[in-house]
């Protein structure tokens, strides 16, 4: 046979061939599997995509009575979002990239064949950068459209979206691509410590930031506390930042100035090309070498410790049974050693910390607010630890027993009955999400110096929260497992996780709902800051009994039902 | 018969892999002829995989060197000529096993009207024809394995590298699989297969090469290794003196004896 290599036209008709079978295969799947499943996504998908057009277009609306939306402090908020996207995009599709090309099956079947290592690249960057950025896709354009339609933008404006967002997707993609290429090439060992370095990095960067911004002197939304706020703002408008060249020429295609627009348009697709040319370019000479020292570094045994964690653990839920103990013991072990998993942990709770860390300034503000919105921001707190947690819930909780994929039988065939493990995933999940966020409620109502009643009610609603929001993702996880795929993530993004998520803010809408409804009839009873209303229609004691009576049965219902159905699908499954 | 050529194929010298402070091959020099079936017998952890990584150029070596038909086995030339196929192999789930077997085709380069007919060829010799367009995904193992021989094979490759081929395969999967090797040798093709079952080795090498903890122990044909073998003259007795002293004891209920 010849050793000349293949043409690259061919190489490249060939994996673009390669994907756009995959995909046929995979869209005829689907079509054939499930229309509901097809639906429900498109469906949800067209849901959530028209919630956050209203969203965004009142929130502009808003600030267009204000002032003209075309002003610069717009191009500076937007600078501020897309600083933080372009930060957010770069990592996650830097660690997507490693992923992808340095532990992935198929580039090591690809490095095996012919074909130039940038040509791998490309083909598997394409796939980290869709994964990376379709999220960025769907809450971005409701946003900007929802922009252009108040500040009445022109046709330019529309045509330069797509274009400007595609280009500054690439720009991100390509310097996390350069990063993941340089931690292959010279430090495959400390991939880690790197991941961990940038982690605390950016947590401190973070903290940095909040704790500046919480200090900003003046009342609260007056000008001169705005200017202030905005001056210490300023490092994310620095003129060599695409955030900005983004954020300025968006504007400017709004307000009807295409000169500006193209111009920076331009700057933004330059440097979107250079930094992909630098990538691939890097490829050639890195990705084999790197793929070698990564797989070489990965292959060095590791002796794996820690073992006072795993006593702490016997110690803490000594309640349980010792072998759901051990069980859920393996869970955590497994959780621990992979990076991926336990920093996008930190990153949920780490998010929620911040959010309440902010707290303060309502309370510094206390004179501001009347009494009334104390408790409003007190159920606020309460709704935006629910909904984190319900994102904490489907992506970790749910994929729990899918996880065991093809080692499912080793629990089937297990000298304990099958109930049993799940009960005990059940009370793991419960227990820990009750710890992580009741810590945070507690603490944000003793700055919002809330009366103990209020402070116990919190508690308990949580409990009910965690408790029904904990039985329906384990109970959903055995109920729709996906046993053939070994990444949570996916996993949690299948029709099972999907489901769960909807369910779990179908269920913490309803419990939010029962206790803010009629709280101004009850809260007095304990609060007395607060004035009665003039005719309730029912005494403060008793509406509260009714209302702490049916979120307890509501709590019981999310619990019981979820895990009943969960165990009997985990009972009656063939292993 | 090994074929006399006296270039070879696969050449490896002074070869080294350290993983971490652990010396996973160690010196190990190899030449491999066109028409030679060469069989890498070692326990787990021996450094049969590393070594036939390093053959496909997945794998630098820490020093020494390996080169293909006299180029570096990082080429591109080099992996034009050689077929590898792991012991889990790859396989893209959503295609089916022609259209596998056609995105080979294009990779390689290879004249369209040549691959179809080869492509027909592989398909009969694996006896692929009952399922070959079904998604891959839907193959148990034994199924997977023939489509990624198949695959392997479109191009005519000059180097043939399997590592562990017949495990998890039926009896006639097997056979297919030992007689496309024994073929493949005969045609010219300079097979490098790595397994730690004897009987594999014994039935279809030319050369043998034991392999303990990254050294080359011992090479040779089975006759010669067994000419070394102590007392009954047995590749099993030569491979476990050399790769872990006396035969291994298992504690047995008391009173029974192993025969």
């Amino acid at each position: 046979m010849s050793v000349a290599g293949p043409p690259r036209q061919r190489v490249i008709w060939a994996l673009r061939w390669l994907r756009w079978r995959q995909g046929f295969h995979h869209a005829a799947d689907l079509l054939e599997g499930s229309w509901l499943r097809v639906a429900l996504v498109i469906g949800l998908s067209a849901l959530f995509w028209g919630l956050l057009y209203t969203l965004f277009r009142d929130g502009f609306r808003f600030i267009d009575s204000i002032l003209p939306s075309t002003n610069e402090i717009i191009e500076y908020l937007f600078g501020l979002f897309f600083l933080s996207l372009l930060v957010m995009l770069s990592v996650s599709t830097g660690i997507l990239v490693y992923a992808s090309l340095f532990q992935g099956d198929e580039a090591e079947y690809l490095l095996t064949l012919p074909v130039s290592e940038d040509r791998i690249f490309a083909h598997l960057f394409r796939d980290a950068l869709v994964f990376a950025s379709w999220g960025l896709f769907l809450l971005g354009s409701p946003m900007l459209v929802a922009y252009g339609m108040v500040a009445r933008a022109g046709g330019t404006y529309f045509l330069l979206v797509l274009p400007y967002m595609t280009a500054f997707v690439v720009l991100a993609g390509s310097l996390g691509a350069v990063a993941s290429l340089l931690v292959a090439r010279y430090a495959p060992r400390q991939t880690r410590a790197i991941l961990g370095g940038l982690l605390a990095l950016a947590i401190l960067a973070g903290l940095v930031y909040a704790v500046r911004l919480m200090g900003t002197p003046g009342q609260p939304l007056s000008l001169e506390w705005l200017d202030t706020l905005l001056d210490r703002l300023s490092a994310s408008q620095s003129p060599a930042l695409p955030s900005r060249w983004l954020a300025r020429g968006l504007v400017a295609a709004a307000r009807g100035e295409p000169d500006q627009a193209l111009y920076d348009f331009a700057i933004l697709a330059a440097h979107a090309a250079a930094a992909y040319l630098l990538a691939a370019w890097l490829s050639r000479g890195w990705l084999r070498t790197g793929w070698s020292r990564s797989r070489s570094a990965s292959s060095a045994r590791r002796r794996h410790g820690l073992y006072a964690l795993d006593s702490a653990f016997h110690f803490l839920f000594g309640f349980l049974p010792r072998p759901t103990r051990l069980l859920i013991l393996k869970d955590l072990r497994s959780f621990r050693r992979d990076p991926a998993q336990w920093s996008q942990f930190l990153i949920f709770f780490g998010l929620l910390g911040l959010y309440f860390l902010n707290m303060q300034r309502f309370h510094a503000g206390e004179s501001v607010w009347p009494a009334f919105w104390k408790h409003v921001i007190g159920f606020l707190n309460l709704s935006v630890a629910a909904l984190i947690l319900s994102t904490f819930t489907t992506r970790f909780v749910f994929p729990m027993l899918s996880l065991e994929g093809r080692n499912l039988w080793i629990l089937g065939l297990l000298p304990m009955s099958r109930r049993t493990i799940l009960w005990g995933k059940y009370l793991f999940a419960a227990g820990l999400s009750l710890v992580a966020t009741l810590m945070l409620v507690i603490l944000s109502d003793l700055l919002f110096l809330m009366p103990p009643g209020v402070i116990l009610l919190h508690s308990l609603a949580l409990t009910v929260l965690c408790s029904g929001l904990a039985a329906i993702s384990v109970g959903m996880g055995a109920l729709l497992p996906d046993l053939r795929q070994d990444d949570p993530s996916k996993i949690a993004a299948g029709l099972g996780g999907t489901l769960n998520l909807v369910l779990s803010l179908i269920y913490i809408a309803c419990v939010i709902t029962l206790l803010a409804v009629p709280a101004p009839w009850y809260l007095p009873d304990l609060d007395p800051s607060l004035d009665r209303p003039p005719s309730p229609p029912l005494p403060g004691g008793l509406c509260l009994a009714l209302v702490l009576l049916v979120s307890l049965a509501l709590g019981a219902l999310a619990t019981w039902l979820p895990l009943r159905s969960g165990i009997r699908a985990f009972e009656s499954r063939d292993f | 018969m090994i074929a006399q050529n006296p270039a070879a194929l696969v050449e490896l010298r002074g070869v080294t892999k350290v993983y971490g402070s652990r010396r996973v091959v160690d010196h190990l020099d190899l030449d491999l002829h066109a028409g030679e079936l060469f069989a890498f017998l070692g326990p787990n952890g021996a450094g049969k995989t590393t070594t036939i990584k390093m053959v496909c150029g997945l794998l630098h070596p820490t020093s020494g060197t390996v080169r293909i038909a006299g180029v570096p086995a990082t080429s591109a030339a080099a992996r034009a000529r050689i077929a590898y196929i792991p012991d889990q192999p790859y396989l893209y789930n959503k295609l089916t096993g022609r259209e596998f077997i056609r995105f080979v085709v294009e990779m390689y380069g290879i004249d369209r009207r040549r691959a179809a007919t080869r492509t027909a060829e592989l398909i009969e010799t694996f006896e692929l024809g009952s399922y070959i367009d079904e998604l891959c995904e839907t193959y148990s193992h034994g199924m997977r394995q023939r489509v990624v021989f198949a695959a392997a094979l479109v191009h005519e490759p000059d180097v043939l590298v399997v590592d562990e081929p017949l495990v998890g395969l039926d009896p006639r999967s097997a056979r297919i699989v030992k007689d496309v090797f024994l073929s493949q040798a005969r045609s010219g093709v300079a097979v490098l297969m790595s397994t730690h079952l004897l009987a594999i080795a014994e039935e279809l090498a030319d050369t043998i090469g034991i392999i303990h903890q990254g050294r080359l122990l011992a090479r040779g044909s089975l006759d010669e290794l067994r000419a070394r073998a102590p007392d009954s003259g047995s590749l099993e007795d030569l491979f476990l003196r050399l790769t872990g002293g006396d035969r291994p004891t298992v504690p047995l209920p008391e009173g029974s004896v192993l025969s």
